[in-house]
């Protein structure tokens, strides 16, 4: 009793210094020591979160080795130009409040590593379709925001372009289509039942509206993928 | 449930939150701050939005205009029991 009243008399002692004026420190000082801490604090904050976008960070985990197995195969971990596209710059977005948000919703797959969601072979498959759904369904919601940090379609020049790869950007262009609606294994093996699901993702989120030409550029996307992985 | 949180937070560490809470600071009147600290929120949907009304996500804003009204009250409480004169 007499220990739980000390410490609250302690806690109440600490309050009443912090909020007392700071007789002793002049204003220069208090504010060039807090300017310091801020850019220490702030410095150190943001230091912290870049190292979390690392690939050794990503893949450090046991359950990614599947995940960096797969990408290691494709066209953004090796290529003529010698450019890389590391976990991050796909999955985690360049803008401040969306890179907190996303390193906040993160905290969702060291949950299901600890508890071993997706910890054999066996779960990963299982868990599959639905993982690839989070993500695509994010994808087309924000406009294929992170594949637009590298490729955009001004950017392109279809006379360069193969034929087809011409003719289908332009038809994304016109029918306002986003990359993730035809890239959906770009980087991870696709699960069975992908396009069934896409189409899902693609009718509850309404954009853009699903018509023929949605339809079509399903029909054809095996044929993408097929000449991508090449 | 996460995606809320992760806005929340995300709110709390930009604009809304940080500029909020310094505006706040300004003032000892609780109305003017929660004003200052709606309109800093809506600032801010509005410039994720590129001032493209239609490309504005409703939750986003709300959340947003919340973050900024609470940290500018926050921000008021601070200036009325730390500012002694």
């Amino acid at each position: 009793m007499a220990n739980s009243s000390d410490k609250q008399n302690r806690l109440q002692r600490l309050w009443t210094w912090f909020w007392s004026p700071a007789a002793v420190l002049s204003v220069g000082f208090t504010l060039i020591a807090g300017f310091l801490a801020g850019i220490l604090f702030w410095g150190g904050f943001h230091w912290s979160l870049e190292m979390t976008n690392t690939e050794e960070f990503c893949v450090s985990c046991h359950t990614m080795e599947t995940n960096l197995g797969e990408y290691r195969e494709t066209v953004h971990y090796n290529n003529h130009s010698g450019v890389r596209a590391i976990c991050s710059d796909c999955h985690v977005p360049k803008e401040w409040q969306h890179k907190v948000q996303a390193k906040i919703v993160a905290v969702k797959d060291v949950y299901h590593e600890a508890i071993g969601s997706i910890s054999t072979p066996e779960k990963y498959e299982e868990r599959r379709l639905k993982m690839a759904a989070a993500v695509w369904k994010k994808m087309k919601a924000s406009d294929s925001r992170e594949c637009r940090n590298c490729h955009e379609f001004e950017y392109m020049d279809f006379t360069i372009q193969e034929r087809r790869a011409a003719a289908e950007h332009q038809r994304a262009i016109d029918t306002g289509m986003t990359c993730i609606d035809c890239h959906q294994g770009i980087a991870h093996s696709l699960p069975t039942g992908y396009q069934e699901e896409y189409q899902k993702i693609s009718e509850a989120l309404g954009v853009p509206k699903l018509g023929e030409e949605m339809t079509f550029s399903e029909a054809k996307s095996d044929e993408i993928r097929t000449y991508l992985d090449q | 449930m996460l995606q809320i949180l992760g806005m929340i937070g995300a709110n709390m560490l930009s604009l809304p939150g940080i500029l909020g809470l310094a505006f706040g600071m300004m003032t000892r009147k609780w109305g003017f701050a929660a004003l200052g600290g709606a309109l800093i929120g809506l600032l801010e949907a509005l410039l994720f939005a590129k001032f493209d009304f239609s490309q504005i996500d409703a939750i986003e804003m709300v959340i947003s205009i919340l973050i900024g009204i609470i940290a500018c009250l926050v921000g008021c409480a601070i200036r009325r029991k730390g500012v002694l004169i």
